[in-house]
């Protein structure tokens, strides 16, 4: 008889099963269930793009957490949904991933009108929500919930960061062009607000409506205005359509085209029209800072390719996050809440510290001009200046700047 | 910018948008003239002629060869689509093929997402067409006016292929009284297959020409179908002459509209189209309802 019939196929069965199964079960038994996260995002419609960026993000996020043994020892689980960029969808999307999926984290959303939206229902469901991505002042002003917290720079303070560069700068007449709903009017109000203060002039303002296909109208107004500079607060498709036919008509021969958002996606989609647009980004591979350079190498070894402004302002919400739940060991709202109201990271983009008067994460601006760089196929935005988080940041609940 | 530099080139702006919008205006009345049928998925023709076009420069590194591939893939594959589904329907109530078609599109938009991924995509004009020229002292792009001579080509090549062509001649008879076309020993099956392909095929050029302009994205089969409909609307369902006046009244109401009134940008086309439709309930060139 062979003296290893002990140890049969099955009983190795077993022991492998337990090996495997035994550290969920401990988990299990000392009450570790996963911190569950819900995303409700525009995957589909017009703002998909972001919404698959700011998911590509925190899936990265989740990854490498998860491989270092989790968040508290704890895995992160996404629950990812998607909301077409419908605020009514977005709504119910964001109550589906909290109630039926238990999530009292929330991620997201796309669009600031989703967030609005969403705001009112987060003390009922007892849910923190960190944004990632949603530009409205309002958000952190007139509209301020406690539960709800914005890692990233916003809508306001982007065009703060620009408007601080533009006093130094030696544009003298400006015009402003914008998408016809909240975000693009609520910018360039903070912008016209801004050249007043510069005393500089805004010789003309416009805005176009969501899906304009022909710029054309719009480049020979910006051309007549005499305007040495055009500040655009555009996105997606429009944004794309707006800088080919810009590129088309030369304009930038004329006048300085700047953007509150230059973004990877943007300059993959026109090429080289993109070429001479300068603007804040709310994220760029190419900020200087070890946090960053190790994030892009690991992202790069990960997927081989360089993050984009939504992947990169995510990451920095995850970390945010990740930072509060640290410190308070949990993530019941009550006990997160006042942790994360003064949660600091050293993040991509320098350091970034939450603000407890109103939840907005202060942060500094960066601006990039859009460059062509030899050996690079596609134009490359070079940082031009960085600015302090408290010259951009604005006063606790404002969206305007006194000075 | 003087005032003639520019009316003149507000001008050409407008025809140049005309002739995008009659691409898509033309098949779409093409189509309801013969089959009576609103084809909801003439966008997403439009948008599938742009990302076959993307695809075709960025193999070949010719726009020219795009500009020929993705009329005939996308004619053909609107004359697949009508031999295989639409020609089971024609029995059925009209509601069914609004059904159908707006389903088509939703398909054809994920197929193209999943094909071709979520984000815009560039199709550079050709190097010889990329210029500008000078009119009036006013940088005008080569491309646009290419765009305007496209549409004076098509437009002449189409009327004259519905006069003076035997299918021209049937397509215009099956128009009138199919019926007695097919009684006449004519397969009319045949005639609405033909209209169909060329209905799309032409939605296929038009977004290989405007792919420059707008690049390959998702959005584009939403805000092609709306402009395309109030063309069709205010020219007359099934008029090939109603397309191309709707085509340039509608690009010289959104030209000069958006420039004097840009606050109602949107909202005048609209008007134009009430307008059209309290007088003129069929359209301008329509068969009165």
């Amino acid at each position: 008889m062979n003296t290893r019939t002990g140890f049969t196929r099955r009983t190795a069965i077993r022991a492998g099963l337990a090996a495997v199964a035994a550290p969920a079960l401990l988990r299990y038994a000392r009450g570790e269930t996963p911190i569950k996260i819900g995303m409700p995002l525009a995957l589909t419609g017009p703002a998909g793009e972001i919404g698959l960026q700011m998911r590509h993000g925190a899936e990265f996020w989740a990854k490498q957490v998860n491989t270092k043994g989790g968040l508290t020892g704890r895995q992160i689980e996404l629950h990812v949904e998607d909301t077409a960029g419908d605020p009514a969808t977005c709504v119910r999307k964001a109550q589906l991933v909290v109630e039926r999926d238990n999530c009292h984290l929330l991620f997201g959303m796309v669009l600031s009108s989703e967030a609005l939206a969403v705001v009112p229902k987060l003390a009922d469901w007892n849910t923190i929500f960190m944004s990632s991505d949603n530009g409205d002042g309002r958000l952190t002003g007139s509209s301020f919930v406690p539960n709800f917290f914005r890692a990233n720079i916003s809508g306001p303070m982007e065009t703060r960061a620009i408007s601080l560069w533009l006093r130094k700068a030696d544009f003298k007449k400006f015009y402003a062009l914008g998408m016809d709903y909240a975000w693009g009017h609520n910018s360039i109000d903070v912008f016209s607000d801004e050249v007043k203060k510069a005393k500089k002039d805004l010789v003309g303002t416009v805005f176009s409506p969501i899906g304009t296909t022909d710029f054309s109208t719009y480049i020979t107004k910006i051309r007549q205005s005499g305007a040495d500079a055009c500040f655009l607060v555009l996105q997606g498709d429009d944004n794309n359509a707006f800088l080919s036919q810009a590129h088309e008509y030369r304009l930038s021969d004329k006048v300085q085209l700047i953007t509150s958002i230059v973004d990877l996606n943007s300059i993959r989609a026109v090429g080289d029209a993109a070429i001479g647009l300068a603007g804040s980004t709310r994220y760029v591979f190419t900020i200087d800072n070890p946090a960053n350079k190790a994030f892009v190498a690991e992202w790069r070894k990960e997927y081989n390719a360089l993050p984009d402004v939504f992947e990169g302002e995510q990451y920095q919400a995850c970390q945010m996050l990740q930072a509060g739940i640290e410190k308070a060991n949990s993530i019941d709202a009550d006990k997160l809440r006042p942790a994360l109201e003064t949660a600091a990271i050293d993040s991509i983009k320098g350091h970034v510290a939450m603000r407890a008067c109103d939840h907005q994460a202060v942060q500094g601006g960066y601006i990039v001009k859009v460059e062509k760089v030899a050996g690079a196929k596609l134009p490359v935005p070079q940082i031009i200046a960085t600015l302090p988080g408290d010259e951009v940041t604005p006063a606790c609940r404002q969206m305007t700047f006194d000075s | 910018m003087d005032f003639l530099g520019f009316l003149v080139t507000e001008c050409l702006n407008a025809l140049s948008q005309a002739a995008l919008l009659f691409f898509l205006g033309v098949g779409l009345t093409l189509i309801f003239g013969i089959m009576r049928i609103v084809n909801f998925a003439h966008g997403a023709f439009f948008m599938l002629g742009a990302y076959v076009g993307y695809t075709a420069v960025s193999v070949t590194g010719n726009f020219w060869v795009a500009l020929i591939a993705a009329p005939l893939l996308v004619g053909g594959f609107g004359v697949a689509f009508e031999l295989g589904i639409l020609r089971q329907l024609y029995r059925r109530d009209h509601s069914a093929f609004l059904m159908v078609t707006f389903g088509l599109t939703l398909i054809m938009g994920e197929a193209i997402r999943l094909l071709w991924g979520v984000a815009a995509l560039q199709v550079p004009a050709p190097k010889s067409l990329s210029g500008i020229v000078f009119i009036l002292d006013e940088p005008f792009p080569i491309y646009r006016l290419f765009l305007i001579c496209a549409g004076i080509v098509v437009a002449i090549g189409i009327w004259q292929f519905l006069e003076r062509t035997r299918l021209g001649l049937l397509i215009r008879a099956t128009a009138q009284n199919a019926e007695m076309v097919h009684a006449l020993g004519t397969d009319v099956r045949l005639v609405r297959s033909a209209v169909f392909g060329i209905g799309c095929g032409l939605a296929g050029i038009g977004g290989v020409l405007a792919a420059p302009l707008v690049t390959a994205s998702l959005g584009m089969a939403p805000n092609a179908v709306i402009d395309t409909f109030v063309i069709v609307i205010i020219g007359g369902m099934g008029s090939f002459a109603g397309s191309l006046i709707g085509a340039l009244l509608v690009a010289f109401v959104q030209v000069f509209g958006t420039y004097y009134f840009p606050d109602l940008a949107l909202a005048l086309m609209y008007l134009v189209m009430l307008t059209v439709l309290v007088v003129r309930p069929g359209g301008l060139l329509g068969k009165e309802a």
